[in-house]
């Protein structure tokens, strides 16, 4: 081998035997079956939520594409036809709409390219066009059969045979490539608007505007702010070589309902708890985050479930489940849920019942498979009980209709139930006046027979007695009124030896009101019911730390962390994270002075007395107190470089700059805590 | 030079017909530029001697420039070719454009077969251009290339216009065309160039123009009226129009819209909304003034007269009835909370003065804060020597980024986490053009320490008024005056 300057190297087939140790031991041995669990549940959910999100701008991405259609067909001399999209502030939206769009391109009867330029494009004009040049000849034409992209591939390498070269900015390329393809359409869609320099976007719309007559441009904008702010910065030339119609997206809150909606809508294994959720809905609310990253969120948090917590093993499909391990077992006994169930049996003096599920494994685990399919079972009619409150609040008037989100949030925390929401729900109900009452039961009928929501027991029963008490009144076109119905009663006010005395009067109900307000008791009592029987408190649930995962903490560690916090606080307290010997001793009163020792790294040494200086730091003074600190046990030399490196590196951080006002000073950038 | 010479004044009045109101311009382009259509007819006859290498044609825009040179030379000049410099990138474009023009000019009218060989080389600069167009026009006596809008060529060197101007000197049988707008003087660095003036079109020339092709009044003949056909129609058109017209010219026109392009756009943009009392049957076709008081609130509204992307929908057909919807909905994308408020705080940082911030923002009493208003005794009463312009007129200051999360966190209700959504939300923010970075050293580096930022031009005091109101903020005790 020595003679050779190069070999390929060809390692063994087989592992060498050390590398077994690595193969996973006790709780670690389900994680391949977890994996494959979390796969299955996983893409079900991927599915039901890209459907959604599809399905979200539909109509829009119908109204983009009639207008291109219709743009083709008739074409205003000189201006550009314009699609503008409001894509809102995340602007994740619109390469999905484009993408949409592509997608009919590709089986629509007109021939078009759709190219799309970003602001990374280029940062001039010419850099812009080769993009757009090369992006339009090389892409396929919207035409489906094969061989004949073959042949066009072909007609591609030598683009104008005849004819003289052209540069590779010339717009000339472009036309002769949408006349050899018969194109009638080069749409050309903006990414990001706002990232564009105006100046460009300006010129280069007027240059598209030039060559309108012989190249059938249209343009899609998407716009994360409004359209006077584009108008503000477009050229005036530009503006006129526009001819433009606003598309706007759906909402990002809209998108977030959707996608939890999907979530809770498959039928989940795994629920996520209300502090979770709820962490994850206020970032999405508070700062400009798109809506695949609460996507990824929610796919984060099912990982870490079914990689981190071993009991997870059990949502897998129930055949599986009697050959689990039986260490999993032992860990099942070890969960809080688990001893309070058994706490509860023995006060129930079910005494062999406990003994069973703490000896035999085998008991244990039909008890884990039962109970965790009714926890779940319990968790999704709670979800649909959700659905019908959303129902009966969208049918009583002057009632604001809560997001499943936030509804979800309430019930998983279990504080639903007593909520003043529900409370203020119930009397609503027992003020509103017959027809809406009726249509009310009916579409609780009807949801029930669709989506199989919980349903009051006689429904129909119920229903027609409201509905013969409704035809006997027949003379009358009113609806009935209820007795709790404020409108039924009267203020009076009575002055009693000169004091104010308010009573309120009940006025006169006619019989049939009377039934009805008797019809309306049962009615809320039969909803109160239903309330009160789903909306379980999850923690209350035997295994919910099974299926329900609320975790915030590797949500926020990995989603939202805090790099200059880390930094900032690595340097303060280097000593948490070295663990050192030298300077453990920090303890308690001592910690102020530990903070400063000569045998932390240079630059904590350093960063600390950044913090106590100004903003303009004399470097000198900086020096004496750094020496003073490192003491004088060093050479000066060796000082000196510790201490240059450390001002290197806090510059390096971005933490100090040389400053033009004193030549012997440096400014500081950063304040702690920001 | 005889009369005889010169071209039939037929071709002319054809012209001139079509080209109304540019009568003089024609004059004088056949008299710089001849003709060579008579000399194919008559070969002996030889004008070249009279006419100039180079001729400049100017005028503002919309008066007709190139369109009447492409016409003439159509018409009298048997080669020719005509360079569009607003699609040209840079100077090499230019000329590589020129070249191919030229050739594509020559090649023109020789049978296919010959096309094969075309001129197919670089052309890099000034020079060789010059010895481009002397290998190609060898054979020709005459050629007229035209440099259309020279004068916003991108990317030109301050050499090109007067090297162009001088093509004629080096290529026998040249004639160079230039078209500019507003040429300053001597751009050329040459003296004794022709230049033919384009004026602006006049009120009656503009009328008169506009009213050669009246549009409809009605787009389906009324049904309702019997005796009213396509010819009563046809004759009421240009007697309405033209009337219209001078209103419009008179009220709006003749202050904000001078040239023709932009009138006729106007004239068109109010025509279908003007008429309507018309086609409702309130007015007849003829009763001009009574209309004209009608609708005098159109010949009042100045917003007209803004170009804008989307059509306005107050002029819209009302064939559209759901104009007003996506308006509506479109306000419904707003920022998330702490990027309002994260503009806010970059508002405040860049309209305060550094120098008042521990004023507004320190987290002390209310009582302390409120002593700003007494002042002491000089300041009282006595109007300030320097006039003071209100902040917010000004532009905005740079700040740093550590200033503006520090009026952020004093700003907040509530404390906020300073997670890596922060920093995301100054970088898609600044992405969004409302933030910019600017001012200071090394601003266009991203990672430079003590980098600056500034609020965008979007971020006006109204817009940060709207902001404070939909988060309930409390702008005006914050903001220094």
């Amino acid at each position: 081998m020595e003679y050779e300057k190069v070999y390929v190297f060809q390692p063994e087939s087989e592992r060498p035997a050390k590398r077994r140790r690595v193969e996973p031991q006790g709780l670690q041995t389900s994680w391949r079956r977890r994996r494959q669990v979390f796969d299955r549940v996983w893409s079900g959910q991927q599915q039901a939520i890209d459907a959604r999100l599809d399905g979200i701008n539909a109509s829009t991405v119908n109204k983009v594409w009639h207008f291109l259609e219709r743009a083709v067909l008739d074409e205003q001399p000189g201006r550009i036809p314009t699609g503008i999209i409001l894509t809102g502030a995340d602007g994740a939206t619109g390469p999905g709409i484009a993408k949409q769009v592509a997608e009919r391109i590709r089986v629509g009867k007109h021939r078009r390219i759709l190219l799309s330029l970003s602001s990374s494009s280029g940062t001039n004009l010419k850099a812009l066009l080769k993009t757009l040049i090369v992006k339009a000849t090389s892409r396929r034409t919207g035409s489906s059969d094969d061989e004949e992209l073959d042949d066009e591939d072909d007609e591609l390498r030598n683009p104008r045979s005849t004819g003289p070269k052209l540069l590779n900015y010339d717009l000339q390329l472009l036309q002769d490539h949408v006349r050899e393809h018969r194109t009638e359409q080069v749409i050309i869609t903006f990414e990001d608007t706002e990232a564009f320099d105006g100046d460009l976007l300006s010129e280069i719309i007027e240059l598209l505007g030039c060559w309108q007559d012989r190249i059938p441009f249209a343009c899609l904008f998407n716009i994360a702010t409004s359209i006077d702010f584009l108008q503000q910065r477009l050229s005036k030339a530009a503006v006129k070589a526009l001819a433009g119609q606003v598309f706007d997206v759906a909402l990002s809150s809209v998108e977030v309902e959707q996608v939890c909606e999907a979530m809770f809508d498959t039928d989940t294994p795994l629920w996520l708890g209300s502090a979770l959720m709820s962490t994850m809905l206020e970032r999405q609310h508070d700062y400009v985050v798109s809506v695949d990253s609460f996507a990824a969120a929610m796919k984060y948090a099912c990982m870490s479930h079914f990689y981190a917590n071993a009991l997870s093993v059990f949502l897998g499909l129930e055949a599986e489940c009697h050959d689990i391990a039986a260490d999993h077992v032992v860990a099942v006994r070890q969960l809080g849920s688990f001893k309070t169930y058994a706490r509860r049996l023995l006060d129930d003096h079910q005494v062999a019942v406990l003994k069973e599920h703490l000896e035999s494994d085998t008991a244990l685990r039909l008890l884990v498979r039962d109970k965790v399919a009714k926890g779940r079972q319990k968790l999704s009619a709670m979800v649909q009980t959700l659905k019908v409150i959303r129902l009966v609040q969208q049918r009583l008037p002057h009632t604001p209709v809560s997001s499943m989100s936030s509804l979800y949030v309430q019930a998983m925390s279990g504080k639903l139930i007593g909520s003043p929401l529900i409370r203020a729900l119930l009397l609503t109900i027992r003020k509103a006046p017959s027809n809406i009452v009726v249509t009310l039961l009916r579409d609780l009928m009807a949801f029930h027979t669709e989506k199989h929501t919980p349903t009051i027991p006689d429904c129909q029963l119920l229903l027609t007695r409201f509905e013969d008490l409704i035809e006997s009144q027949k003379h009358s076109t009113k609806p009935l009124r209820s007795e709790d119905d404020s409108q039924n009663t009267t203020l009076r006010t009575t002055v009693v030896a000169q004091k104010v005395e308010l009573s309120k009067q009940k006025s006169a109900l006619s019989e049939q009101d009377k039934k009805y307000t008797e019809l309306l008791g049962i009615l809320t009592s039969g909803i109160e019911d239903i309330f009160a029987s789903n909306l379980v408190n999850p923690t209350d649930l035997i295994f919910h730390e099974i299926f329900v995962y609320d975790l915030k903490s590797p949500y926020r560690e990995v989603f939202t962390p805090r790099p200059r916090h880390a930094i900032e606080r690595a340097l303060a307290t280097p000593h948490d994270y070295l663990d050192c010997d030298c300077c453990g001793s920090g303890q308690g009163d001592e910690h102020v002075e530990a903070t400063l020792a000569a045998t932390q790294p240079a630059t904590a040494v350093l960063y600390q007395l950044y913090l106590e200086s100004g903003s303009l730091i004399n470097a000198s003074d900086l020096w004496q107190a750094f020496q003073a600190v490192l003491g004088d046990g060093g050479e000066e030399a060796e000082t000196m470089t510790l201490f240059q490196r450390a001002l290197a590196e806090l510059r390096y951080l971005g933490m100090m700059k040389s400053t033009r006002k004193r030549v012997d000073h440096v400014a500081k950038v950063m304040w702690q805590g920001l | 030079m005889g009369e005889q010479l010169l071209l039939p004044d037929e071709l002319l009045l054809m012209l001139s017909e079509k080209w109304t109101c540019r009568d003089q311009q024609l004059r004088q382009l056949r008299t710089l530029v001849s003709h060579d259509r008579i000399n194919l007819v008559q070969p002996k006859l030889h004008v070249q001697a009279t006419t100039p290498s180079t001729v400049v044609v100017y005028g503002p825009c919309a008066t007709g420039k190139s369109r009447v040179i492409q016409a003439y030379l159509e018409s009298h000049v048997t080669k020719f070719a005509i360079v569009n410099c607003r699609e040209c990138i840079t100077g090499r474009h230019l000329f590589e454009r020129t070249v191919a023009a030229v050739a594509a000019s020559l090649w023109n009218d020789k049978p296919e077969a010959n096309r094969n060989d075309t001129y197919n080389e670089r052309c890099e600069n000034l020079a060789a251009l010059v010895v481009h167009l002397q290998k190609l026009l060898k054979m020709h006596e005459k050629f007229v290339l035209v440099f259309d809008g020279v004068d916003k060529q991108r990317e030109s060197a301050p050499t090109l216009l007067p090297a162009l101007a001088r093509l004629g000197e080096y290529v026998s049988g040249l004639i160079t065309i230039m078209i500019v707008q507003h040429p300053p003087p001597r751009f050329l660095h040459q003296s004794g160039v022709p230049y033919i003036h384009f004026p602006a079109y006049t009120r009656a020339q503009s009328v008169h123009i506009l009213s050669r092709n009246p549009p409809d009044i009605f787009l389906e003949l009324p049904t309702d009226v019997p005796d009213y056909d396509a010819e009563v129609h046809a004759e009421d058109k240009p007697w309405l129009w033209p009337r219209y017209c001078a209103a419009i010219w008179d009220s709006l026109a003749q202050n904000a819209a001078r040239d023709l392009v932009s009138f006729r756009a106007l004239c068109i943009k109010l025509w279908r909304p003007f008429v309507a009392p018309i086609l409702a049957g309130d007015f007849g076709t003829r009763d001009f003034s009574r209309l004209l008081v009608a609708q005098r609130r159109l010949f009042q509204d100045e917003t007209v007269l803004l170009d804008s992307i989307i059509a306005s929908p107050t002029l819209a057909p009302p064939t559209a009835p759901s104009q007003d919807k996506p308006s509506k909905s479109s306000s419904a994308h707003e920022l998330p909370y702490y990027a309002k408020y994260l503009l806010l705080a970059a508002y405040l940082a860049s309209f305060n003065p550094a120098k008042t911030d521990a004023l507004y923002f320190m987290k002390s009493t209310e009582r302390k804060r409120r002593k700003k208003g007494g002042g002491t005794a000089r300041s009282g009463g006595r109007v300030s020597q320097k006039r003071q312009v209100p902040r917010h007129l000004l532009g905005a200051a740079a700040f740093t980024l550590d200033r503006v999360l520090s009026v952020l966190h004093a700003i907040l209700p509530d404390d906020l986490r300073g997670t890596v959504d922060v920093y995301t939300l100054v970088a898609t923010l600044t992405s969004l053009k409302l933030l910019v970075r600017g001012g200071g050293l090394g601003a266009g580096d991203a990672l430079e320490a003590g980098g600056k930022w500034k609020v965008g031009a979007a971020v006006s005091w109204e817009y940060v008024q709207g902001l404070a109101r939909s988060v309930d903020f409390g702008l005006s005790d914050y903001v220094a005056e």
